[in-house]
């Protein structure tokens, strides 16, 4: 059977990647895009890190696996706000659904693994801080066994330093962007080393990385790897930070060449992005927005930012204290979703519309971002799209969604924080995610040099699944992606529809997927519900 | 309802504390006295991680981020290990309760 490894580059792009294949950067990448399946891969709404790569893995969406945002409300009825683990993750994933075919899978760098999915086979997570990396990877002794055995393996140096990665989004100085640079690319030898380590010495049929520098580079340096930026004229200190970048995908290129020896012509390997990227020039303060048109007050927590600040507010997990929620009838807690929330009174808060009038009022507020949020200096729209929770996030987590999700014309992330007006110039063009990803494919059976119709984030699981001759689950939301492969090969290889996928071991019991498709456990719960004299 | 022991409790908190420290430079004892941030030297997202271990644990979800922002809202300096077991012994449902 073939064996499948899921090569992940958050954020990246065609924009860039093709660019620098141009130049010469990234030979090998674009070799392999020569002799693959290749497309856009959408990413869900928003496009985001913690979203996306979960629909990836697990194929289904948002409001289904639970997973909104970078942070998000503790429950549907809490009003704290804290940061998502895999304990948030309510649907299987795709390294549980192969593990129960019997094969084995290793997962590296994937955020909301922590604390790991005790899989058959080995996790570790991304996006934890380098004290719990050990005690957040599976097995216990897989980091022990990677210490003796993996020659300059460093904790620390694997591990995300949340200080030097608010960088990417708050902005950093000049002279601050080549040691930046650096020590993306010893992260990401760090994890590279570890996918080499137990290709060789602890094999598995599926396995995926996610290299997440590509993400970090290209927020903060978009100005210098995007080629519709180039100077005309370049000046020194240009030409020097955009070569560290592109030593940044010199290497990512060189992991890429040494993963395609360490696998056989009977494998597939994937290169899938969580989202795209783009720029962005300006700075909307939602809030400030919202307090204009008297939907919004401020508690007197809230500071006012400076002027000059690239902050946008992703760093405050708490943001919720900043309102006066006594006069508040919208706020935005998070810059990275672009999530506007409607309290309601009950539940969550309580303060809030009456329930009855939540209907009505969304309808306004629709109205008001889509026609009159503008730019004061030409009257430019400045929303582009609206997403209401029923649209972007349908499913039984719904309620922990933001009640719309906002698409500004420049697809920017608008910013959380008390602002000095309403919409500024940003100092320098920002790397903001963009919902067009990236996917290629090569293996057996793989239609060569096909550019293929846009996938969806949901498509990859039972897209990998297919090519590892396993059953599908009836229930993931994606489809095969067919024309990956050549027709002759999808007619000798018909997809197996299988049993729908698990529930996580970490959910609460009481809380099930399926009850109305599932006869028996629907009738227990009528049988409940008569006896809570709910019903006859 | 039968409670929790405290005892026992802080035996099992203190070993997921102390089993972090091998790649860490602390040595000292951990006790109820121990402050997660000035002592532990711990930074907010290792106190999301240490919340997101115990619930693991006890296979069981629980109010860390109301628990954390209440402490960040009264302005404290740090939060000790015993606050962290006033915490669950308020809200750790029993451990017979908690696997039904």
């Amino acid at each position: 059977m073939s064996r499948v490894v899921l090569f992940g580059l958050d954020g990246a792009t065609y924009t860039v990647m093709d660019d620098l294949v141009r130049r010469g950067v990234m030979p090998c990448f674009g070799a392999f895009r020569e002799r693959s399946a290749w497309g856009t891969l959408m990413s869900v709404v928003p496009p985001l890190t913690p979203p996306a790569w979960t629909t990836m893995v697990t194929g289904r969406s948002p409001g289904h696996h639970g997973i909104t945002n970078f942070l998000q409300f503790e429950s549907e009825a809490s009003k704290y706000v804290r940061v998502v683990t895999s304990r948030e993750v309510c649907c299987e994933t795709i390294w549980s659904i192969v593990g129960r075919q019997g094969k084995r899978a290793g997962c590296l760098n994937f955020v909301a693994h922590n604390p790991p999915p005790k899989i058959d086979g080995y996790v570790i997570p991304g996006w934890i801080p380098w004290r719990w990396v050990k005690k957040h990877s599976h097995p216990a002794n897989l980091i022990d066994g990677l210490k003796e055995t993996l020659s300059g393996f460093d904790v620390k140096e694997l591990a995300v330093d949340f200080n030097e990665e608010q960088k990417a989004i708050a902005g950093a100085e000049l002279a601050d962007y080549e040691p930046w640079i650096d020590l993306h690319i010893r992260r990401e030898r760090q994890w590279f080393a570890i996918l080499e380590h137990q290709l060789q010495r602890d094999p598995a049929e599926l396995v995926g990385i996610v290299l997440d520098g590509v993400d970090k580079l290209q927020h903060l340096l978009w100005g210098y790897l995007d080629p519709a930026m180039e100077p005309a004229s370049p000046d020194e200190s240009f030409l020097r930070i955009r070569e560290r970048c592109w030593d940044y995908f010199r290497e990512v290129d060189g992991f890429l060449e040494k993963l395609l020896k360490l696998v056989s012509d009977e494998d597939y390997i994937v290169i899938a992005s969580d989202h795209g990227f783009c720029g962005t020039n300006e700075l909307l303060y939602i809030n400030n927005w919202l307090e204009a048109q008297g939907y919004l007050t401020w508690s007197d927590k809230a500071e006012v930012v400076p002027d000059d600040s690239a902050e946008i507010g992703e760093a405050h997990p708490y943001h919720l204290t900043e309102f006066d929620l006594d006069k508040t009838r919208a706020y935005a807690i998070s810059a990275s979703n672009n999530g506007i929330y409607i309290p309601v009174r009950g539940g969550r808060h309580e303060v809030g519309l009456e329930p009855e009038q939540y209907e009505s009022f969304r309808a306004e507020l629709i109205d008001r971002l889509l026609n009159h949020c503008v730019d004061p200096s030409t009257g430019e729209k400045l929303v582009t799209r609206i997403w209401t929770k029923e649209e972007a996030f349908s499913g039984p987590k719904m309620q922990l969604a933001p009640d719309l999700t906002l698409e500004l014309r420049d697809k920017g992330f608008f910013s959380v924080l008390r602002g000095q007006g309403v919409l500024r110039r940003r100092p320098m063009t920002a790397g903001i995610h963009h919902p067009e990803g990236i996917l290629l494919m090569n293996g057996p059976g793989v239609a060569s040099g096909t550019s293929l119709p846009t996938m969806q984030m949901v498509d990859v699981a039972p897209t990998m699944l297919y090519a590892m001759g396993l059953a599908i689950p009836e229930d993931l939301e994606g489809r095969v992606v067919t024309e990956v492969f050549d027709p002759a090969y999808v007619s000798a290889h018909p997809a197996v529809t299988g049993a729908k996928t698990v529930r996580p071991a970490h959910l609460p019991p009481e809380e099930t997927n399926d009850l109305a498709d599932d006869p028996e456990s629907e009738e227990q719960v009528m049988m409940r519900l008569k006896a809570l004299g709910y019903i006859d | 309802m039968a409670t929790r022991d405290r005892n026992a409790l802080r035996e099992e908190v203190l070993k997921i504390l102390t089993d972090l420290r091998e790649d860490w430079e602390y040595s000292d004892e951990i006790t109820e006295q121990t402050g997660i941030f000035k002592d532990l030297e711990f930074e907010s997202i290792d106190a999301v991680a240490m919340g997101s271990a115990i619930e693991e644990h006890f296979n069981q979800s629980l109010p860390f981020a109301e628990f954390l922002t209440k402490a960040n809202e009264r302005q404290a300096e740090d939060i000790t290990v015993g606050e962290v077991l006033d915490f669950l012994l308020e809200n750790l449902k029993p451990a017979q309760e908690a696997k039904s």
